[in-house]
């Protein structure tokens, strides 16, 4: 961090569609009644008053006396002025990989980067996503492998996380630098951030994304599930394999038809394009690898470095990845491309 | 060995001395000259900085919060006041006295005093709350006799005089005064916000937007260096440096 102080300094003013109105209704017109919103909460990320999460919209209760009008929130939002991204980007390496230490949704590939970036010396905290009994999810701060022992923080949970905002936290107490794991929308929120202030361009130094096709509110994932006859605590496992929904639980497993819950499809996934998390330093996912791998794409030298390590230290094993395998779904979400003119 | 040998005096030397070990004894029959303090009869002057009751001032807080977040002890907590300002409570279960509250008071809200002798009746009594902090708790005075120790060429003097000590002080200055200023330690990172402007008490942040550009200052020479805006700056991009 820069050690010179300043008594005077600039701060860039953004321009309002709305020129009257603050800048949070801006965002709100444009973005969230548009229904273009991804959730990320970039916006809370720096919001510095109440940006926040009501009946599974981002909402900021009495903006119009409590915003500070600082228009941050609309120099973050990655859907703002949204450009669409699509198809698998460019790569150092398409691989496929199994941890030897971690257990995880398929081969903790996830896990076993953002513990390798700690063991380095890179990252000094990660911040996963956890979960409680009734799988609503929660942020955890890891600052040390042992404390990845705790097994619900591996594994998918198909709802969001309030991952941003404990960026933030985490930011704000990190000395050497952050790890971070999340969709390609909250990937594309932290290099708006990065973009745009310089203490989150120091800070966060491996950011990890997720294949993703599409999320869920929590509400509405788990009163759907409830009704499909899944019990929340035998709940092990949530998994979409082959266009299927499957919870394993320890008695059984209940399997759906991805395609059947379309109608509680959070809003905001019907304008991503992004399915491989394009802006990531390395994405992860099933797709593309065999049973038991997690397919990983290598995009930047942060992430090389760190798959370096974990080839010197033997974590992992490693396989041939398939890139084919990606095709029809990121042609899927390319599809979408044609919702965001409506 | 050394051995003492007996002074040689004259019979008129020998017959004073022994006048006056008669007189002190007489005396001190009287008067007795103890080291022991006889409080509540009598009561030993404390230095101003001695590290008793706190007392506080509202017109002086700034509502930094500085002496709950420094308290050791955890005894400090804040409450919220009709004025939606939040002031300090002391619990003295908790309070070991030290006194980083009151040198941390950037305000100088917080004040001691040479009391030092409060009774509670339980636990919850102990938790002083704000209003009963700003004035000074009521005292039955039984002391007639103010005790001074004086250390006289290596030697314990104990003072006596028939008065009764004043138990407040005023204004203790401080033994070295730092002078610090807020600086902006990363001007990239600022969101442009206000919250410093908004809290700063000396009014030494502006801001002024020319040609879609906010330029923010602050006024080393009226900031007081109480470091609000540090607290407060939602990127933490704010830092006290020494003027």
């Amino acid at each position: 961090m820069a050690t010179e102080t300043e008594s005077e300094w600039d701060v860039k003013v953004p321009d309002k569609p709305l020129k009257d109105k603050v800048y949070f209704e801006n965002l709100k017109s444009v973005v969230i009644d548009t229904e273009m919103c991804s959730r990320c909460l970039t916006c809370a990320a720096v919001c510095p008053g109440g940006i926040t999460v009501v009946n599974n919209k981002v909402d900021f209760p009495d903006y119009e006396t409590k915003c500070f009008d600082c228009g941050a929130c609309v120099r973050v939002c990655p859907r703002f002025a949204y450009e669409p991204k699509s198809g698998l980007g460019d790569h150092i390496e398409f691989t496929a990989g199994r941890s030897k230490r971690f257990s995880g949704q398929d081969g903790a590939m996830v896990t076993e980067l953002l513990v390798s970036a700690m063991e380095m010396g890179m990252t000094d905290r990660a911040l996963f996503a956890g979960r409680d009994e009734k799988w609503a999810t929660e942020m955890f701060h890891a600052r040390d492998p042992e404390q990845l022992a705790i097994t619900t923080l591996g594994g998918t949970k198909y709802t969001f996380a309030d991952v941003l905002p404990a960026l933030k936290e985490a930011v704000k107490f990190t000395k050497s630098g952050v790890g971070i794991v999340g969709t390609p929308c909250i990937v594309s929120g932290v290099r708006k951030l990065q973009q745009e202030y310089p203490i989150f361009r120091e800070k966060v130094k491996l950011v990890v994304g997720l294949f993703c096709t599409e999320n869920f509110h929590y509400d509405d994932i788990s009163s759907y599930l409830k009704a499909k006859g899944v019990d929340f605590s035998k709940l092990v496992k949530t998994d979409i394999i082959k266009g299927k929904f499957v919870s394993t639980m320890t008695d059984g497993k209940v399997k759906f038809k991805v395609a059947e819950a379309e109608a509680i499809v959070a809003s905001g996934c019907n304008v991503c394009t992004d399915f491989t998390a394009l802006e990531s330093d390395a994405s992860c996912g099933s797709v593309g690898s065999a049973n038991g791998f997690s397919t990983v794409v290598v995009r930047t030298e942060a992430a090389k470095k760190v798959m370096a390590f974990i080839r010197e230290k033997g974590y992992a094993d490693f396989d041939e990845g398939d890139p084919a395998q990606l095709g029809f779904l990121i042609g899927h979400k390319q599809k979408r491309a044609e919702n965001i003119k409506k | 060995m050394k051995k003492v040998t007996v002074q040689d005096q004259s019979t008129v030397e020998k017959v004073k001395c022994h006048a006056a070990a008669i007189g002190v004894a007489m005396k001190e029959s009287i008067y007795p000259l103890t080291a022991t303090v006889q409080y509540p009869r009598q009561r030993k002057k404390m230095p101003d900085n001695f590290r008793g009751y706190l007392l506080f001032d509202p017109e002086k807080c700034i509502n930094c919060w500085e002496c709950a977040f420094i308290c050791p002890a955890n005894a400090i907590r804040m409450k919220e006041a009709p004025n939606k300002k939040y002031y300090p409570t002391v619990d003295y279960g908790k309070c070991i006295f030290c006194h980083f509250c009151i040198d941390s008071c950037s305000g100088g809200a917080l004040r001691t005093t040479k009391i030092h002798d409060v009774a509670y009746k339980d636990m919850d009594d102990m938790v002083t709350l704000t209003e009963e902090m700003i004035e000074p708790p009521e005292i039955i005075r039984e002391d007639k006799t103010l005790v001074e120790y004086q250390i006289d060429k290596k030697d314990l003097q104990i003072k006596k005089t028939r008065e009764v000590d004043y138990l407040f002080v005023d204004e203790v200055p401080p033994s070295v005064e730092i002078l610090m200023v807020s600086m902006c330690i990363d001007g990239a990172s600022c969101i442009g916000c206000h919250v410093c402007e908004q809290v700063c008490e000396s009014g030494a942040i502006s801001s002024a937007i020319a040609n879609g550009v906010m330029r923010m200052k602050i006024d080393t020479d009226t900031c007081t260096g109480c470091g609000l805006c540090v607290k407060e700056c939602s990127m933490q991009i704010l830092k006290l440096v020494r003027k």
